[in-house]
């Protein structure tokens, strides 16, 4: 077969889209995005060495190893879900099935996420360094690190690549990330209950680092000549479903539509699974049982919230606040993970007129699951932060089973909100036009979560009276049961608010 | 319920924009009959069954299903069933368990309901542990078709039934809709095929018969 050669192509489009756009309108975009950029950065540069370069080390050493665990898992996980080599929408559909070059087609992909994950694995190993390193004259150990974390970060992708073009050892590789993950996380929280974890006194010795890092860059020199190598092998569809993927994220950072990413992860998900058939619970009512059987048949996810329920023990050290806000998000979220029927109900009523029940008993019948979801998240995580003496004695696995509604209620009402309006005004502020669509959506459902300030009180002053446990109680449910009455109706089907 | 006849529509009038699409449209479907219409794309088929259906506000003229206006109660919802409109399937739920879920949401034990039997006799067997969005258009079509004739209704409105069918198809869904019709049922539906209209024991009609004028 003939092979057209790609670059005159590309130049071709290259310049017809030029040619399209107004005089300047590249170099303006530019100027845009380093303006913004520079904005942003002196805005925030306090806030930014405090995470990459505190004044002072403030992790110990388990930590410090629990970061490294959590920032190269997700790292390598993020690669995988996204790709890690994709094309645009228009390359996958002319260039993907043209007489072109694979390899050249996807070279500048390749270089493109080298050049991020090089980027990011250096940051994190520089802000793993800034927490948990001595303060001392340590400028060639700080770049020999920084250099070693991006040539990690480096190695992740081409592991990563290769997984795309492989077999099924790709799918192993992301479950050991994922227990590498869960097992930093594990770590920091192991780390966080620790009363004098051991510290990081002294860098490692430029002789033990270079020669490190010397074969780190040995690897990927290996790997990256064997990957591009390979490169032309990488089967259409996993690039089809990469660039799927790339163009779902545009389409999401563009609309401000987070909704279209996570209908496309929650297909690709069901579309994987091999299911049987299973009569749903005949002693509970019929959506109760569907919720519940939905929520079985992702038991991985239920053992990512459980781990979860440990993730509070992380803010010990932080302001009362900010724990109890934690806390009431940790409903929130453990709600959504069974509310994804009451989003299809939502978006499209169809199958609820078939079922043909009212707003009021589908979302009632809905209520259930996350609820339940809910008030054991909030009982296991508060009962934790007591017995590691986050919070002074008393039945606070009771007060974390009062939030069940309030989860319930907030993960309903956020499933329920549809797509982002972005026909409402913008706001006009010192800082630039508010796009205002984006910003409602966002509150609507944590708002629920205004239904649990007795127990944010309760955490964040540490002590839980009976008064506060009674007062969370009812105005949980009480709230739970106006939010039903007020938004549905026993006289109509439809779900949206 | 009976009193009534099953669909009354008089004088209806739907336009898009400056187009007129329905123009002085009157139907009546009695109760335990059922009526096909037939007519070239574009016609407006699609647009009557969604004002039947209560989906769409027409600009003029009277609706009425069993005597009262077609809306978005559950009461209506209850007794009408429509394909009008492609449903979103439920995430993570097979074939068999959307039948199941529809058949016990109306007070059904799925088993006497026959959801298994349904699913046979559509074709289906072999992918009730499919989720509906790996199954083609037309299994997707038949199982639309399935479920909506084991649930209890007293109206059925279809767009279009035999499409992405194939001829057996075709001839199973027409006797189970003539079946539906003789027990009692109503029965609207916009179709291109006259033998299946006639199959399905509905009375052929067309848009133009139906208009007081032509759009």
């Amino acid at each position: 077969m003939t092979v057209v050669p790609l670059s005159p192509v590309r130049r071709w489009i290259s310049r017809t889209q030029s040619s399209h756009r107004e005089r300047g309108a590249t170099l303006n975009s530019l100027y845009i995005g380093a303006l913004t950029i520079a904005i942003i950065g002196g805005m925030l540069h306090r806030q930014v060495a405090a995470i990459f370069w505190p004044s002072a080390p403030d992790a110990s050493a388990l930590t410090a190893g629990s970061l490294v665990a959590v920032c190269y898992g997700l790292l390598y996980l993020a690669l995988r879900r996204f790709g890690p080599l994709a094309l645009s929408r228009a390359a996958a559909s002319w260039l993907l099935t043209a007489p072109v070059s694979r390899r050249r087609l996807l070279l500048p992909s390749l270089r493109l996420t080298g050049i991020a994950a090089a980027l990011l694995g250096g940051l994190a190993a520089l802000a793993i360094a800034g927490h948990a390193a001595p303060r001392s004259e340590a400028g060639d150990e700080v770049a020999l690190l920084v250099t070693g974390g991006a040539l990690v970060g480096l190695v992740l992708l081409l592991v990563a690549t290769a997984a795309q073009a492989g077999g099924r050892w790709g799918d192993a590789l992301d479950r050991l990330a994922g227990l590498v993950f869960a097992a930093g996380l594990a770590g920091l929280v192991t780390a966080a209950t620790l009363d004098r974890p051991a510290v990081i006194t002294q860098w490692p010795p430029i002789s033990a680092l270079l020669p490190v890092v010397g074969a780190v860059a040995l690897v990927v020199i290996v790997a990256l000549a064997l990957v591009i190598r390979g490169l032309a092998a990488t089967p259409s569809d996993r690039v089809l479903d990469a660039s799927r993927t790339a163009g779902t994220l545009f389409d999401t950072a563009f609309g401000m539509e987070p909704s279209f990413l996570t209908d496309m992860i929650e297909r690709r998900f069901w579309a994987r699974r091999r299911l049987r058939s299973t009569p749903l619970f005949p002693r509970l009512p019929v959506l109760v049982a569907q919720d519940l059987l939905l929520t079985l048949r992702r038991r991985t996810r239920l053992l990512w919230l459980l781990l979860t329920a440990a993730l509070p023990v992380l803010l010990g050290g932080a302001p009362g606040w900010v724990l109890g806000a934690a806390v009431l998000a940790g409903c929130l979220i453990a709600g959504l993970t069974a509310s994804g029927n009451v989003k299809t109900d939502a978006g499209n009523p169809v199958l609820l007129r078939l079922l043909g029940l009212s707003s009021r008993q589908a979302v009632l019948q809905r209520l259930w699951v996350p609820g339940v979801l809910a008030g054991l998240w909030a009982a296991i995580a508060l009962t934790t932060l007591d017995l590691l003496g986050d919070l002074a004695a008393g039945p606070w696995w009771a007060l974390g089973l009062t939030l069940g509604p309030v989860g319930a209620a907030a993960a309903v009402h956020r499933a329920r909100v549809g797509f982002v309006r972005n026909e409402l005004l913008p706001l006009d502020t010192p800082m630039g036009t508010l796009s205002t669509g984006p910003l409602v959506n966002a509150v609507m459902g944590p708002d629920m979560l205004l239904l649990g300030i007795p127990a944010w009180i309760a955490i964040g002053s540490g002590e839980l009276t009976p008064t506060l446990l009674l007062l969370q109680a009812i105005i949980g449910v009480g709230g739970a049961r106006i939010y039903l009455s007020g938004t549905t109706g026993d006289d109509r089907t439809e779900l949206s608010n | 319920m009976v009193d009534h006849p099953a669909v009354e529509v008089d004088g209806l009038h739907v336009g898009y924009g400056s187009t007129p699409v329905l123009v002085g449209v009157s139907l009546t479907v009695p109760a335990g009959g059922g009526v096909c219409v037939v007519g070239e794309n574009g016609i407006g088929k699609s647009t009557l069954l969604r004002c039947v259906s209560g989906l769409q506000q027409p600009d003029e003229g009277t609706i009425q299903v069993f005597g009262g206006d077609p809306g978005a109660t559950p009461e209506f919802w209850r007794a009408v069933v429509t394909t009008v409109e492609p449903p979103t399937w439920y995430p993570g739920l097979t074939a068999r368990e959307h039948a199941e879920l529809v058949c016990r949401a109306h007070g059904q034990d799925p088993s006497s309901a026959g959801v298994d039997e349904a699913l046979e006799r559509f074709g289906l067997a072999g992918h009730a542990d499919a989720i509906p969005p790996q199954l083609s258009s037309g299994q997707k079509q038949r199982l639309v078709l399935a479920i909506a004739l084991l649930r209890p209704s007293s109206l059925l409105i279809l767009d279009e039934p035999e499409q992405r069918l194939d001829r057996e198809g075709r001839a199973d869904v027409a006797g189970l809709l003539a079946d539906y019709v003789a027990g009692g049922g109503s029965l609207l539906m916009a179709s291109h095929d006259d033998a299946f209209a006639l199959a399905s024991g509905a009375e052929v009609t067309t848009m133009e018969s139906l208009s007081a004028g032509t759009p």
